[in-house]
């Protein structure tokens, strides 16, 4: 007996020893945590001042020079304290209006440096200034409450589960969506591109959820025997489709088809896959006869990746009017190793289809463009977006520097302009 | 002209036999070319380094260094140069060089920074790697028991695909694949969003944003299968259909959340926009 409360004292000395170095540690743990959200605050509301200024000081100069180094520091400044915002837990919603406002006030000032339209920025800026003093001032007196809570982490994230809606935080959040919406309203592109992406465009008529399992077997008929479960898309989705999801002997998977038109937005397909069986030149020709089954018979082959158990093979459209690729008009297939079988349909670029303006090519000296030890190997014409939404025709240019041909890069130029869109390193 | 044939005819038998015969049957008699993954790709590049022609990685993925190495080669040795591994290719590069198989997949095993240049003593070519890349290095639980990573596209690296698949299993491992898949589209459509961080680690270990990071449970080792659903995500896939944010109505605790437009429910996950 007394041996047994000699050892049981010792297990709860011991016990109570652990849990006091334990708790000791979450605080000290929860301190490190608190004290770095805290300096990202400190460092996000700092920024925000200087912001504003440089803001507000890009509308002294009339001098080229003097304009472009205010608009660098926009955009530094606004990716600084974007990153700054995204890494203190303020609830999603303000986060996501502050890296959205942010991002275009960079964005704004990115393009004005690009483009030179100097007017534009003045006559847009002045109210942005405001604003931003406003918000900055705002986000100041919300966030002092942020530095009064004892060092204690669940005072902070009590403070941002805060439900009341008079508070000064709440505030700023009405003010922010509203500023959004009056300081960087959606342009004609973007509005374009999100009737794109919401599938506004498709005019078919609505099919049944019978005629979905139909087109369903039609498109996939290793698919005839499957056991499906359709569901509707919610009613609050961009876009209404049908959600089958389907059983087959070692084969899960779903299909999602457009309720207009029954088109096919994607098909994935899980089951083991053995070894591989077939060469890259049988897995292309079964890409090929698929991508053409499937109805998609204006497309050509980009590229392809094999990994572990498929094939991914990605087409795009071509443009009947010049034959370039239609990059944002995209099919992905997925084929196993082993037989060849298609696993996957990605067509929700393809049934999106892209608008193409016609655009003129103006020819390029490679000679003059590229520096002396770069040698260009392939060039192809294709439309892809120049970051403001539109689709601009431009040259596809593979391209090899020093002459060990070991670092090769893949650069889209502008066909009219010749704007640099995107550079890539290829390994 | 017919001598001239003749003569011609035996040059190519001669041009033919004097490829040395170091190795002729090491690789599959498969043809090979660009986007192709895997043990004759290490080999090919193994061999194209051996002459000199391949000075990057040894990795098994058929990219562009590889591409221009062979087509140098196939021009070097008088073959059709079309920057494809055929048969007659992979013979005379197996004459004109040697591969050690086994010592080549120990280094990517290890994750070892080797090269595989000729004439030079192997063990003067490797450094023995604790993690991280070079040489093919093989430390991240996305390569498979070859020493080789995942191919994925372009803009993505073998560190995304890693830290999307730990974000994937710790937050969907019980969902069905599409579920997994549509989680890691999430991560991905956010990356495209005005409104969220430009990296994928930046969405991931943005503060609140994930379950899996508050409760520690992105640390646990992914399985292939969410590493294989983020491959497919990479890909394109989207089973989420274009959605922002997913929550698990069972469980969520945020009321702001049930405010966001709904698109789809797969296994235990509303998806929203």
């Amino acid at each position: 007996m007394r041996t047994m409360l000699v050892i049981l004292t010792a297990a709860v000395i011991g016990l109570g020893a652990y849990s006091i170095n334990m708790h000791g540690k979450n605080v000290s743990l929860q301190r490190t945590v608190l004290a770095q959200y805290t300096d990202n605050l400190t460092d996000a509301s700092e920024k925000l001042s200087h912001l504003q200024r440089s803001v507000s000081q890009s509308l002294l100069f009339r001098d080229d020079n003097a304009i472009h180094n205010e608009l660098d520091s926009v955009w530094r400044l606004s990716s600084d304290v974007r990153s700054s915002m995204s890494n203190i837990p303020i609830g999603q919603e303000m986060s996501n209006d502050w890296l959205s406002y942010l991002g275009r006030l960079g964005d704004e000032a990115k393009k004005t440096a690009e483009t030179g339209d100097y007017e534009a920025w003045r006559e847009k800026m002045p109210q942005i200034s405001t604003n931003l003093q406003s918000l900055s001032d705002d986000w100041s007196a919300a966030t002092v409450d942020f530095y009064k809570n004892n060092g204690k982490m669940d005072v902070w994230l009590r403070q941002v589960d805060t439900k009341n809606p008079n508070t000064t935080f709440d505030n700023v959040q009405k003010t922010l969506k509203d500023y959004s919406e009056k300081d960087f309203p959606l342009t004609l592109s973007e509005s374009d591109w999100q009737k794109k992406i919401e599938l506004k465009a498709l005019q078919d008529s609505v099919i049944t959820e019978k005629e979905a399992l139909e087109k369903v077997k039609q498109l996939f008929p290793i698919l005839k025997d499957a056991t499906f479960t359709v569901t509707k898309s919610s009613d609050t989705a961009p876009y209404p489709f049908y959600h089958i999801q389907f059983h087959q002997d070692i084969r899960l998977g779903y299909v999602d088809l457009t309720e207009k038109g029954g088109h096919l937005i994607s098909y994935l397909v899980e089951r083991p896959v053995d070894e591989a069986r077939l060469s890259q030149d049988e897995i292309m020709k079964k890409a090929e006869e698929n991508v053409k089954r499937l109805g998609m018979s204006d497309v050509a082959f980009v590229e392809s990746r094999e990994n572990h158990q498929a094939w991914h093979v990605t087409f795009a459209r071509v443009h009947p009017g010049d034959n370039a690729l239609v990059y944002a008009d995209g099919v992905q297939l997925k084929l196993a190793k082993d037989t060849g079988e298609l696993l996957g349909v990605n067509a929700m670029e393809y049934i999106q289809a892209e608008t193409i303006k016609p655009q003129t090519a103006k020819p390029i000296d490679w000679k003059t463009f590229f520096d002396d030890d770069v040698k260009v190997q392939e060039v192809r014409n294709i439309y892809t977006d120049n970051g403001s939404y539109e689709q601009r025709l431009c040259y596809e240019v593979i391209a090899v520097r020093d002459k060990n041909a070991q670092e090769t890069f893949r650069i889209v130029i502008d066909a009219e302009n010749h704007n640099v869109l995107k550079v890539e390193y290829l390994t | 002209m017919r001598f001239v044939s003749i003569v011609f005819a035996l040059m190519l038998g001669i041009s033919i036999f004097a490829i040395p015969q170091n190795d002729a049957i090491a690789f599959t008699e498969q043809q090979i070319s660009r986007g192709a993954y895997g043990d004759d790709v290490i080999e090919l590049q193994a061999r194209l380094q051996y002459l000199g022609f391949y000075k990057s990685k040894i990795d098994g993925k058929f990219g562009y260094n590889t591409y221009w190495a062979l087509r140098i080669f196939q021009e070097k040795y008088g073959l059709p140069v079309d920057g494809v591994a055929g048969a007659k290719t992979k013979k005379a590069l197996s004459g004109y060089s040697d591969y050690d198989e086994g010592w080549v997949k120990a280094q990517l095993n290890a994750g070892n920074q080797f090269t595989y240049y000729g004439g030079i003593p192997l063990e003067r070519q490797v450094k023995t790697n604790t993690g991280g890349g070079g040489g093919g290095g093989n430390s991240s639980g996305s390569s498979n028991n070859n020493g080789t990573k995942t191919q994925v596209p372009p803009k993505y690296t073998d560190r995304d695909i890693q830290l999307m698949a730990n974000a994937v299993y710790g937050e969907a491992r019980g969902e069905p694949y599409e579920g997994q898949v549509a989680v890691a589209a999430v991560i991905l459509n956010r990356l495209e969003s005005p409104e969220f961080p430009n990296t994928i680690s930046g969405i991931i270990f943005q503060p609140l944003a994930f379950t899996a990071v508050a409760d520690g449970q992105i640390w646990l080792e992914p399985n292939e299968r969410a590493k294989e659903a983020v491959l497919d995500a990479m890909n394109g896939w989207d089973p989420s259909e274009n959605a922002l944010y997913y929550f698990n109505p069972k469980t969520a605790t945020s009321k702001w959340i049930w405010s966001r437009p709904q698109i789809k429910r797969i296994g235990e996950h509303i998806f929203c926009s």
